[in-house]
């Protein structure tokens, strides 16, 4: 490799290299990451910025609403603390009571306004094997 | 067979692949032919127990032998016999001895197809081969046997059954395709070993396997596509590729290979390059042992994770092995290593080829780069940061559109160099084209990288169709041919070049499917029977909605009218809300699973997804989305195999 090609290698490389480092570490780059702290955290340090946080929804807790079904509130559960969730966009198959979610959006006023929710693969795949002998299939209701 | 003849298999093979290993490097050190041989067999002998390791545990899957563990977790009596065969690389420990085994078919054929040849290389090959057997064995004996008995406190009547959301032909598909790449790369790995062992750093290996690279290169491509259109048809969010660590796992080993089959061509043709291929292909078997971790180890969390498992460990200890020992190697062989020839211009064809190669390399420790930062920050700051796809688009969008560049240059340079008239001459056009091009799409109302990207598009188009047309034009003059047998003698007298051009077409336009991207639109709503909502140019009457009660699961279903704003039927959807083992008691352990429909043509997908229903009010959720262009995404996709198919066509002499 002759020297101009050298020169050019080590430019072009230092110029993604510092784009990379720009994108990463830039602290007004809100969208491109999200900080995951945890409930009591976020409730104890009233964190407004865009935040992840990472729980099991409270059995009971989901609200819909029934003029629009996309308006759903339910409380997330982490440890002992506890945190009001709102979320208006399709949810995930797999979101129910006892489902372990995580959630990306910003605390205003005591309560968290998610505008994602991921929810874990269904434990029934990796926990529990089903006992289906003490149990009539025909009886079950739909 | 028994579940206990698949386990003993598992031993034997293990105790072979050592013996295998131990038996060569006493060859290596002795040169008595008789050990060689020896080494050989056993190396075959591991194969032909993996083998029957294999067959004995899809076999208890498709007679549902619910005392193993493994058949009781991932398929049940209703589970359709397709997915009783899929289900062997539907969890963790199936699908360790699933790559197992695709390792065990190339290990075969590896032996048999270079008996008769590469004799000096063959040795340390089959010992890197069955190494590589050896930790998967471990893996698969002591770590995560999938041959582990069943362990209830009652009778296990009936299986957990396969998660809907792999109940896909697709997904059946996806896993084996990309495996096949991953695993493939072990070959060429090997064989590089092999001679960096034996101080022949030179053409020789390179020329072993670069037809094999390719194979591997078409798996793993098929194998990241299929994912991605696994993704939009099954998953329901509209979109292919999310930036998910599984999906980067498959990502990275593709892009350091697709710049070592780059590479490789430098030092076939020029005898250059010979250290960064060295590491072009240490890093892209490295990759994919990795990217097998990040897959079945749950060290991160996605929709492919499985359970936390202790496989973490072990698999990053093999990875530092590798690492460890290639660079090792390589900094002993570092005379060896140097090539005898230097490249002499930025203007020539292995410059092109060096710059594909950085912003490959580049790209990738982007990708790894976002894919770790969250574990890399929680390490020195303590904090927990989650990288989503808008980091990596940021990054990757721009530095992508450089290699798109590229795509187009790299052809039309020469080899040592292109002098200026000559650089005049080729890039005249399609820079010209591409001008005039971005000119129309800005008074289009188009911006910033929709307007770089399409414009780039028609100059790659036009560089890499004005090569075919000139050596249609040559052959036309030179053998008085037509315009079809010249194109069709050019191709097949140089199949990898135009092979190559046919693949550089496929990727612009799967460029063009994902700038399309930019035009997304999407809607959410509400809507009985009777009404109807627009969006974006259309118009959804939802005309009915009824249930079915059918063999494995429960539907909804709705009959979405679409017309245009005219009032003009474009097309009826039927997307549906199912609820799988919809007939356990316990309301927790059913499985509602949205079943999407999609109308798709060449301008644009019409995505429909129905998201739940209120029984009280007769209402059903539907989201709507707008995806233009993607359909580009799948047509690139074929394109791209048909040219690497034709690189890899055998010429008759």
């Amino acid at each position: 490799m002759n020297n101009k090609i050298y020169s050019l290698v080590i430019g072009v490389v230092s110029v993604i290299l510092f784009w990379i480092g720009w994108v990463s570490l830039n602290p007004a780059n809100k969208k491109a990451m999200a900080q995951f702290i945890s409930v009591q955290n976020l409730i104890n340090e009233n964190v407004s910025k865009r935040t992840k946080l990472g729980g099991l929804v409270k059995n009971g807790s989901i609200e819909i609403s029934e003029l629009n079904q996309l308006e759903c509130v339910f409380i997330l559960k982490e440890g002992d603390a506890e945190l009001a969730v709102n979320y208006n966009k399709t949810r995930p198959d797999l979101f129910k009571d006892g489902a372990e979610v995580i959630v990306t959006g910003e605390y205003l006023n005591g309560i968290f306004y998610a505008d994602e929710l991921q929810t874990k693969c269904a434990s029934r795949y990796e926990g529990d094997l089903r006992n289906e002998s003490n149990y009539n299939l025909e009886e079950i209701d739909i | 067979m028994t579940p206990v003849a698949g386990s003993v298999a598992l031993n034997l093979a293990f105790g072979c692949s050592i013996l295998s290993i131990i038996t060569l490097l006493i060859y290596n050190r002795t040169s008595d032919h008789r050990l060689f041989l020896t080494g050989q067999r056993l190396g075959l002998a591991v194969s032909f127990f993996v083998f029957i390791a294999t067959f004995t545990l899809s076999y208890q899957l498709l007679i549902s032998n619910f005392d193993i563990d493994y058949v009781a977790r991932y398929t049940s009596f209703e589970t359709p016999m397709i997915y009783k065969v899929s289900a062997l690389w539907a969890g963790q420990s199936g699908s360790l001895l699933f790559w197992l085994f695709i390792l065990s078919i190339f290990n075969t054929i590896t032996i048999i197809q270079n008996q008769t040849r590469h004799h000096s290389l063959m040795p340390w090959v089959i010992i890197i081969m069955s190494a590589t057997q050896a930790f998967f064995l471990i893996l698969t004996n002591f770590i995560t046997n999938p041959f582990e008995p069943t362990q209830a406190e009652f009778v296990v009547v009936n299986g957990n059954g396969l998660n809907p959301l792999l109940q896909n032909i697709t997904m059946a598909i996806h896993p084996p395709v990309l495996y096949l790449g991953y695993v493939g790369f072990t070959v060429p790995f090997a064989f590089a070993f092999s001679a960096l062992v034996n101080k022949d750093t030179g053409v020789l290996w390179v020329r072993s396997i670069r037809r094999w690279t390719l194979v591997t290169w078409l798996f793993l491509s098929i194998g990241i596509i299929l994912g991605g259109w696994w993704a939009y048809q099954e998953l329901g969010w509209g979109g292919y590729w999310a930036w998910d660590p599984v999906e980067n796992a498959s990502f990275m080993p593709w892009l350091t290979a697709t710049a070592f089959l780059h590479s490789i061509i430098i030092q076939e043709k020029k005898d250059m390059l010979r250290i960064w291929n060295m590491i072009l292909i240490v890093l892209t078997f490295s990759l994919c042992i990795f990217g097998t971790f990040l897959t079945r180890s749950g060290v991160m969390s996605s929709v492919h994770s499985f359970t936390e498992s202790l496989l973490g460990p072990v698999f990053l200890s093999f990875v530092f092995i590798i690492l460890l020992s290639s660079f090792g190697l390589m900094y002993t062989r570092i005379d060896d290593l140097r090539s005898p020839r230097k490249i002499e211009s930025v203007t020539s064809r292995e410059g092109g080829f060096l710059f594909n190669n950085l912003i490959f390399v580049v790209i990738c420790f982007a990708v790894f780069w976002g894919t770790l930062f969250p574990v890399i920050t929680e390490a020195i700051t303590g904090d927990q940061i989650s990288v989503g796809p808008p980091f990596f688009n940021q990054i990757n969008i721009p530095i992508g559109l450089a290699l798109l560049a590229l795509t187009g240059i790299g052809p039309l340079l020469a080899w040592k160099g292109t002098s200026n008239r000559k650089l005049i001459q080729k890039f005249t056009l399609p820079t010209l084209l591409a001008l005039l091009s971005a000119l129309l799409f800005i008074i289009a109302k188009m911006t910033g990288y929709v307007v770089i990207s399409f414009s780039l598009c028609v100059f790659v188009t036009v560089a890499i169709l004005s090569e075919f047309v000139k050596g249609v034009r040559i052959r036309k003059g030179k053998f008085n041919e037509s315009s079809i047998v010249a194109l069709y003698k050019m191709i097949s007298k140089n199949r990898s070049r135009y092979g190559g051009y046919i693949v550089h077409l496929g990727i612009v336009l799967m460029f063009i499917g994902f700038t399309g991207h930019a035009f997304d639109k999407e809607k959410e709503f509400g809507i009985k029977v009777g009404e109807t909502e627009q969006v974006a140019n259309y118009n959804f009457q939802l005309t009915r909605m009824y249930e079915q009660e059918r063999s494995n699961h429960y539907a909804w279903i709705t009959d979405l009218r679409v017309t245009n704003l005219s009032g003009d039927f474009i097309t009826s959807l039927k997307p549906e809300k199912r609820v799988y083992f919809h007939k356990n008691p316990d309301i927790n352990k059913r499985q509602p699973h949205s079943e999407l429909d999609i109308f798709s043509t060449l301008n644009q997908d019409i995505y429909s997804i129905f998201s739940s229903v209120n029984n009280n009010n007769d209402t059903a959720f539907i989201k709507i989305m707008i995806n233009p262009l993607v359909k580009w995404v799948w047509i690139g996709g074929y394109l791209l195999a048909f040219g690497t198919v034709i690189a890899l066509w055998p010429r008759k002499d």
